[in-house]
């Protein structure tokens, strides 16, 4: 066993330990650790990444060498090490991006705990990456629930409060339907690591036996996760949690969070309960129609919204709805399609929530629209940041959403019937909106005064002028989103050909 | 294309890849003279604006755009220019920045992008059912791939073709055209009406005879409705152009009608046709040019910007108004002005392709929007070289020379090409039948 194996089992622990660890620490130095620990995790998992590209094959890692059925098992291919990769650079960048606004919205006493929630949100996304054990994947989804509600909460205002408890009870909902889940295949099957259920899953399955409590564990299974990932309808907790938080909260919360519960359903789908059964069950036209329902409602929310955060919010549950309809498809390429928009979701919107933190201190911290205009000219990184998002969602080839567009309009052309049609005619109508209201956001944030500088503007300049913070951190962040934006919109062969070689490893 | 210029490759169907047949040269050509003469006309108007060094980068930006899209070899490359096009040449429409021309800007570019959006979902399907990426004349698809999915290509044709025909204004995403025309600068909004609208026509063009292939959409009911839609923007305009007052609005519905006769050209998906809309596009863009900076030129000297101001207005400025009606006289097709031939081979080429019905009210359709052209135009030029008895004259002065001098060139284009149209004719005929 080569040493770059260890990493999934080392990432995870080193981000606890360093969570603990934060809590006795003096305030600076807690910030400087998570950023380290965190980078030390992105380091160790393109490292691991490397492994597999050059012909490792996806192994099983027993934690203390205890073996099934017994032990608690992690297990790492490609896919995993790429989401990993993904998931630990965009939470650095989501911190950087956002680590002005956590000065000023987040009190002395608790940066520390904003810091150990980062490190344990993290810790546990990664856990539901590597995690081969169901039961695990349960501990963890509670840590992330958690951990989540912590990092919104941090930002202290009333508003904040009200909306994380909100989403905190519709997460619990989601996290139990989960736990019924796994209890009824553990009382079918009778096992808890994800390789042992799939056998004796198939095995009833061929008998015919335990249909009913198998339909059903699906379902919950289907409808829980999709409650945490904010899939239309359920994503009404959405906007409130997001646009409340702090801007790397948000980043992280839109970016990343909804994305880990996604991998874990495509898992628990393909891994758990395999690809043939789940694509006899109803839950993937399900998911694929209210993908569908999603793109549009939420571009349409998103249209009539004149509040920058709540924009992107519900921007992002239109952009859920794409991944959505990837895995809704049922094909491997629809999955491939899927695993590409988490990955230009991730940086995208990850990157738009902290150019809105900018374009907020930029208008003496309001987020509505008629007070953020010409802000892109005041705080020109948030402007070409806007201009790169829009960019990318309209579909211009060479950003990262036009590699989505096509990966995903070319899955949905090899289906048959109705799911084809739905899914193109989705996907151009919900393009199309999304232009729209991006377009606009744009012309608010770049328009030129147009009358003469009232005494308010005037105000808000001298202020604007007198903080012009050098602020390099943010800065460095931004440029970096935007290259990662195009990366993926420039190599996305060879961002295909992990993810396809990633899923064939998967099962 | 026998050479390729490839500039950027991914993987093989993604590539941004140039390459030079007839056709591109063809635009590369109209568009890089247009250029030229504008801007040296906007060199002079430019005292009359504001911003000027960020017009003339976005000018300059959105020459490079159309002259990438002139080469462009393959669909994604066109489909990047395209809507870089849009994008760069959007700030030339809110030049003035007043919240008309702001909301005139953006209406500019929920229509392009909504068009251009339906453009994209053209090249995910050629992408997926093409033999290879490049345009290559009789079309792309893979009969193979085809098999079987004619149907849904066919609507997939239709939206595709529909979105890129936004930008050359045809009904019903046409919407936008009368609005943004007349916000912008006059050199803006000449380029934009004279050379920008027929960026459209040549991704129509491609899409058309290089990606589906002629064969593959002749009479099909993608065709017919087309045709129909083209038809009925050429009435429109002309309609809505005689009862507008606003002379540069006038204009842009002018062109909504005029570009439509090139697209019924190029949907008859017949040789002759075909001929006819190539010639248009030259005729059309030299003409329209000529009367937007005409109508540039009474706005710069004499601040008047409606018809119905400029009784008399002849005899103050009579070389300004000598071109116009010059470009008038094209535009109805009165020969031999240039105009008369593009027009007559487009009602030939219809004829003789002989679907039911179309082929012989389009001639008609065709000649019922020259007739309103004439009463849109001529009007204009009547009244300025004659005002009526007890008519206010209006006062003022003529043009710069340096704004008249492309109007000269204009206007001398006009009679040249229609006098001696056989060797351009020629030479389009060549560049319309390796099309097919």
């Amino acid at each position: 066993m080569s040493l770059v194996q260890n990493v999934p089992a080392f990432s995870i622990l080193l981000l606890m330990l360093c969570g603990i660890v934060c809590l006795v620490l003096p305030r600076r130095a807690a910030r400087h650790l998570a950023d380290c620990a965190i980078a030390l995790v992105a380091a160790a998992s393109v490292a691991l990444l490397v492994y597999f590209l050059q012909g490792g094959a996806a192994y099983t890692y027993s934690m203390g060498e205890i073996g099934a059925p017994f032990g608690n098992e992690l297990r790492a291919g490609m896919l995993e090490a790429a989401v990993a990769t993904l998931f630990s650079i965009v939470t650095l960048l989501s911190l950087m991006g956002g680590r002005a606004h956590l000065r000023s919205d987040i009190g002395r006493l608790k940066v520390n705990l904003y810091y150990i929630s980062t490190l344990f949100l993290l810790c546990s996304m990664l856990a539901l990456v590597y995690t081969n054990d169901i039961f695990t994947a349960y501990v963890f989804v509670e840590i992330n629930t958690i951990t989540a509600c912590g990092i919104v909460m941090s930002k202290e205002d009333g508003y904040t409060l009200a909306a994380s408890m909100r989403y905190f009870i519709m997460s619990l909902i989601g996290s139990g339907l989960f736990l019924i889940s796994i209890c009824i295949l553990y009382a079918v099957t009778g096992h808890l690591l994800m390789s042992n259920i799939q056998e004796a899953v198939a095995q009833l399955y061929a008998q015919g036996e335990y249909r009913a409590p198998l339909q059903v564990a699906i379902a919950l299974m289907g409808v829980g996760l999709s409650l945490k990932s904010a899939l239309w309808p359920f994503s009404s907790w959405l906007p409130d949690a997001h646009s409340s938080a702090s801007a790397s909260s948000s980043a992280m919360l839109s970016g990343l969070v909804l994305k880990s519960f996604i991998f874990l359903m495509i898992k628990i789908f393909y891994r758990v309960i395999g690809a043939g059964i789940v694509r006899t069950h109803a839950v993937l036209d399900l998911l694929l129609v209210f993908g569908i329902l999603g793109m549009v409602m939420g571009s349409v929310n998103a249209l009539f919204e004149r509040d920058i955060k709540r924009l992107l919010a519900y921007s992002s549950v239109g952009q859920i709805g794409y991944i959505f309809c990837g895995v809704g498809l049922g094909t491997p390429a629809g999955v491939a399609a899927a695993m590409v928009q988490v990955a230009v979701h991730a940086t995208t919107k990850a990157m738009l929530f902290c150019a809105a933190g900018g374009l907020m201190d930029a208008s003496g911290g309001s987020k509505k629209f008629r007070d953020i205009e010409g802000a892109g000219r005041r705080d020109p990184y948030a402007g070409v940041a806007f201009i790169v998002g829009t960019l990318s969602m309209i579909g211009i080839p060479f950003f990262g959403g036009f590699i989505t567009k096509l990966s995903l309009v070319q899955a949905a052309v090899t289906v048959g019937g109705w799911r084809n049609l739905l899914s193109i005619l989705a996907i151009i109508v919900s393009t199309i909106l999304t232009a729209i209201y991006y377009i606009n956001v744009l012309a608010i944030i770049f328009r030129a005064p147009e009358t003469a500088p009232t005494k308010a503007s005037e105000k808000l300049k001298e202020e604007w002028k007198k903080q012009v913070r050098l602020d390099t951190e943010y800065e460095v962040a931004i440029v970096l989103f935007i290259l990662l934006n195009l990366a993926i919109g420039l190599r996305s062969d060879q961002l295909m050909q992990i993810i396809t070689t990633g899923l064939s490893m998967f099962g | 294309m026998t050479q390729l210029f490839t500039l950027l490759k991914i993987s093989d169907g993604l590539a941004i890849q140039f390459g030079a047949d007839g056709l591109g040269r063809m635009f590369l050509c109209l568009d890089t003279v247009m250029w030229i003469l504008v801007g040296i006309y906007a060199f002079k108007y430019k005292e009359h604006m504001k911003h000027t060094k960020r017009f003339f980068a976005f000018y300059l930006l959105t020459y490079l755009m159309l002259a990438a899209l002139s080469m462009a070899a393959n669909y994604l490359t066109m489909y990047l220019c395209f809507e870089f096009m849009t994008l760069l040449s959007m700030p030339m429409v809110l030049q003035d920045g007043t919240p008309e021309s702001i909301a005139a800007a953006r209406k500019y570019l929920m229509y392009s992008i909504f068009g251009a959006t339906l453009g994209l979902l053209g090249f995910f399907f050629s992408a997926h059912y093409g033999a290879g990426t490049v345009f290559t004349p009789g079309g792309l698809l893979d009969p193979a791939k085809v098999a079987g999915n004619e149907s849904k290509l066919l609507v997939v044709a239709f939206l595709s073709i529909a979105g890129f025909s936004a930008k050359a204004g045809m009904f019903p995403l046409h919407a936008w055209l009368p609005t943004a025309h007349p916000v912008a600068p006059a050199p803006a909004s000449a380029v934009l009406s004279g050379v920008i609208t027929k960026a459209g026509v040549l991704c129509i063009l491609r899409v058309m005879y290089q990606v589906y292939g002629a064969s593959f959409l002749a009479g099909t009911w993608v065709q017919k409705a087309l045709i129909v839609l083209s038809l009925i923007t050429v009435f429109m305009g002309s309609m809505m152009a005689y009862g507008e007052d606003l002379l540069k609005r006038r204009l842009a519905y002018s062109t909504v009608s005029q570009v439509s006769y090139v697209l019924f050209g190029v949907f008859t998906l017949h040789p002759v046709a075909l001929l006819g809309a190539l010639l248009h596009v030259i005729y059309h863009s030299i003409i329209k040019d000529g009367l937007f900076l005409g109508a540039g030129a009474v706005i710069f000297t004499n601040h008047k910007e409606y018809v119905s101001q400029l009784h008399g207005m002849g005899k103050r400025m009579p070389v300004t108004f000598g071109c116009f009606t010059v470009c008038s006289l094209g535009l109805i097709g009165i020969p031999p002005f240039a105009g008369f031939l593009s027009k007559w081979y487009l009602a030939a080429g219809s004829l003789s392709e002989g679907l039911p019905v179309l082929s012989w009210l389009g001639p008609a359709v065709l000649l019922l929007s020259a007739l309103l052209t004439a009463g849109y135009l001529l009007p204009i030029s009547i009244h300025g070289f004659f005002p009526g008895e007890g008519e206010k004259e209006a006062e003022g002065k003529e043009a710069p020379f340096q704004m008249l001098f492309p109007m000269l060139v204009l206007a001398l284009g006009v009679v040249v090409f229609g006098v001696f149209a056989q060797p351009l004719a020629d030479a389009l005929l060549r560049i319309a039948e390796a099309m097919f």
